[in-house]
């Protein structure tokens, strides 16, 4: 699949128009120049070129291929912490594990199923609504990138993401925010499929573009109806829409899948503070009242001081 | 030392203003006058003066080392008391700036104009050392070049408008408020060359000033607001007892509410501990929009609780309800105690229940960043001791910084009649034995 063939995104054309005008423009009215479009509608559309992942629990059989393919791909170092030294053995998604397969067991049926996390690409990704300098950033085929050189490591990302998916690195002095990139750099711009996908033996992940996926595993569901849970694919929809679609015979919220609305996060965030701010409409509206009223009150106040100076010979303080 | 004192010689010329409409400047607190009894150094000072050593030497060693060692922080709670306490929390305190600002320039509240020193002051020591800790609490600080380039801003980032407005505001429009407190004390250092100096500049200072002052309030609308906006994008983490649209607004509110009932405290606290005479009638009114704005706090948040359907939680008596409860009994009691006339002429009823509207604005601000707020994931979050104490190091020095100012320049206001002498809830004892007028006190340090 050659996934290269995409026309420019929306982002992109808008990019190349501003040119230097629109630094100029954004720095006299650094709210305009996004808030213009709509940048954040409630239930966000994927741009025609975004990809995806289709994970579907009931084929993976846990081998963890992906995990050290993801490793590889992205120069970790395997965290052998757990394992005292000898092999991968993360806890979770930390600073050295941006792939993970995890395993959920029911502690008294023998009902259990595994779940690969990483970041979860989400169509209006609150990560990159919050991210002050735009270091996390929406690029091409819709995958989220970070960008060490303007990130400032304020970690409001960790707190924004809804699945909880960017790592500080805590020990570090020059520390990251790790989060799965989609391989982007590595692969995805070199038209090869990302590591993980690349190297699942059993097809459980795959990967493709969004609306094909999205077709084939609702396809899986009216093939074998009642096989998947609430015979619905979450990420569909889940904050808006995400890039990465699951597929479980267990509850997605007992495989550690949050339950989340439909609406984008972003849109919430932002649909009042993109409408005050706009155009920086509301602050300049704000300080011509609040002129108005203080020079009003300045000049009374510069009367009743001179006066007052007359009076007892001592200015009055500021 | 001797520090020759500012002249405060229309307070035995003037009578108490009987002007009940505040429209004039002239009421019991003519002016601010510094500190001039007893000694600057007491055991207390030195005490939080090594508190706050330590953690600026914590702080120095964290500049060499990661995060990890000094935090508790982990991945899925991000942010720690740093951010949560000191800059969400205790800005709200210092808002007072901004809410007798408003109250006095643009809602014409004449009577604050004389408290206003003591707001810009303890306002301007809460926003510097909350982005002090800020900025030994983001991970990669070199970065922070890109606030000059307007280019990379993200204009949809809460975040953004707080690092940028937040040290734009102290740095700029406080600092420049505050101005004046150091030309004064130039000014009374006796400098020839000095006084020409700030006779030339002093008229340019009064013709920006009221332009100034309309960025020192729109700067820290915007950004108090946006420090609820922040947790907007956190959605179902936060308990929806707290996560609502209405979050920045709140946020806001809460900031006049606690500017008011800290600079209200915090005048108590100063005027008592240097037995400084009290005047009822600024105290009242600040009292009296204190009261005011918890009512509009209250409104705001139960019309919001009702539109969302979330009364229903806050009755619940569950953990979360409960703290619910606690923060609005809190706001609530000294909205209705400060309805009572008596009560707002009452210095041990001021004393008590501004501490309580403290208490509750900040229970409001801390609550959804920390208690309320909990990620699917549970990891748990206890600052850890080099956290507490670097936290704690900042608030100590800030104090000291306060201590200092206060001793050395004419923040305080002067002394009025009203003084309570029976009103002595810690004990200490008054100066000087004779409640005398100013003029006849000690004006030099004793030795
Ligand atoms: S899953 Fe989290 S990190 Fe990934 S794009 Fe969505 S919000 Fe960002
Ligand atoms: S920590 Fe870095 S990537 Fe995350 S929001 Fe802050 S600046 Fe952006
Ligand atoms: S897309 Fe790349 S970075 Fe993301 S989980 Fe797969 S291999 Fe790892």
């Amino acid at each position: 699949m050659n996934i290269l063939t995409v026309p420019i995104t929306r982002r992109q054309a808008f990019k190349a128009m501003l040119g230097i005008g629109g630094s100029v423009a954004s720095a006299v009215l650094p709210m305009s120049a996004e808030a213009s479009v709509e940048e954040h509608p409630e239930f966000p559309v994927a741009s025609p070129d975004a990809v995806a992942m289709l994970y579907d629990s009931t084929i993976c059989t846990g081998c963890k291929a992906c995990m050290p393919a993801c490793n590889e791909a992205n120069n970790l170092p395997a965290d052998t912490q757990l394992s005292g030294g000898i092999w991968d053995m993360p806890t979770g998604l930390n600073a050295q594990t941006k792939n993970i397969i995890e395993l959920y067991q029911d502690p008294k049926s023998d009902e259990f199923a595994f779940v690969k996390k990483q970041c979860m690409h989400c169509l209006d990704p609150a990560c990159v609504t919050g991210c002050p300098f735009g270091s996390l950033k929406k690029v091409d085929f819709g995958a989220v990138t970070w960008n060490s050189s303007l990130c400032i490591g304020c970690r409001y990302c960790e707190v924004a993401c809804p699945f909880e998916v960017p790592q500080f690195e805590w020990k570090a002095l020059n520390p990251k925010i790790v989060k799965c990139e989609f391989c982007y750099d590595q692969r995805l711009k070199e038209d090869l499929q990302p590591a993980c996908t690349a190297a699942c033996p059993t097809g459980a992940v795959i990967f493709g573009k969004r609306d094909v996926l999205l077709v084939q595993a609702k396809d899986r569901i009216a093939a074998t109806p009642d096989k998947y849970y609430e015979n619905r694919v979450y990420g569909e929809h889940e904050a808006g829409g995400t890039q990465v679609l699951y597929l479980s015979s267990v509850s997605f919220q007992k495989i550690g899948l949050p339950k989340l609305g439909n609406a984008s996060l972003g849109h919430y965030a932002t649909k009042v503070t993109s409408v005050i701010y706009k155009w920086l409409g509301g602050p300049i509206l704000m300080a011509g009242v609040l002129g108005f009223a203080i020079r009003r009150n300045w000049r009374r106040h510069e009367l009743e001081r001179l006066d007052h100076e007359k009076k007892t010979g001592f200015p009055d303080q500021l | 030392m001797s520090f020759p004192s500012i002249p405060n010689p229309v307070e035995t010329t003037t009578p108490a203003s009987s002007d009940e409409r505040g429209a004039t400047l002239i009421n019991h607190w003519q002016s601010g006058v510094p500190v001039t009894v007893g000694p600057v150094l007491t055991p207390l000072l030195v005490l939080l003066m090594m508190l706050a050593s330590l953690g600026l030497v914590l702080a120095g060693m964290r500049l060499v080392s990661p995060l990890g060692p000094f935090s508790a922080m982990n991945s899925v709670y991000a942010w720690g008391i740093w951010k949560t306490f000191n800059v969400m929390t205790l800005t709200a305190l210092g808002s007072g700036p901004l809410a007798l600002g408003m109250a006095a320039w643009v809602f014409n509240r004449q009577k604050l104009h004389v408290v206003m020193r003591t707001a810009l002051v303890s306002g301007f020591l809460f926003y510097a050392t909350g982005l002090i800790a800020l900025g030994f609490d983001v991970g990669r600080p070199w970065n922070f070049y890109s606030a000059l380039m307007p280019w990379r801003w993200n204009s949809e980032s809460a975040m953004l408008e707080i690092s940028i407005c937040m040290p734009l505001y102290c740095a700029l429009f406080l600092s420049f408020e505050i101005l004046p407190l150091f030309l004064e004390r130039l000014y009374y250092t006796g400098n020839e060359k000095a006084r020409a100096f700030l006779r030339h500049i002093s008229p340019r200072i009064r013709k920006a000033y009221p332009f100034v002052i309309i960025g020192a309030y729109v700067i820290p609308l915007m950004h108090q607001s946006s420090l609820g906006g922040l947790l907007l994008l956190a959605g179902d983490k936060i308990d929806p007892l707290w996560q609502s649209p209405a979050m920045p607004w709140l946020y806001l509110i809460a900031a006049a509410l606690c500017g008011f009932a800290f600079t209200l405290f915090l005048l108590l606290i100063v005027c008592l501990r240097y037995s400084r005479k009290l005047d009822g009638d600024v105290l009242s009114e600040l009292a009296n929009l204190l009261s005011g704005m918890c009512f509009f706090f209250l409104l705001v948040r139960a019309v919001d609780l009702t539109l969302r359907g979330q009364l229903h939680a806050a009755f619940a008596f569950n953990k979360m309800s409960i703290l619910f409860l606690l923060e609005t009994s809190l706001i609530l009691v000294p909205a209705v105690v400060f309805r009572f006339r008596r009560a707002r002429r009452t210095p041990r009823v001021l004393l008590n229940m501004s501490a309580l509207a403290c208490l509750g604005g900040m229970l409001y601000r801390f609550i959804p960043t920390s208690i309320a707020y909990a990620p699917m994931r549970s990891t748990s979050y206890f600052p850890s001791v080099p956290e507490l104490l670097m936290a704690g190091g900042y608030i100590s020095l800030g104090i000291v910084a306060f201590v200092f100012a206060i001793n050395y320049f004419a923040v305080l206001p002067g002394e009025s009649s009203t003084w309570d002498h029976s009103f002595r809830p810690f004990g200490w004892h008054t100066a000087t034995a004779a409640p005398t007028t100013s003029l006849s006190k000690p004006l030099e340090r004793g030795a």
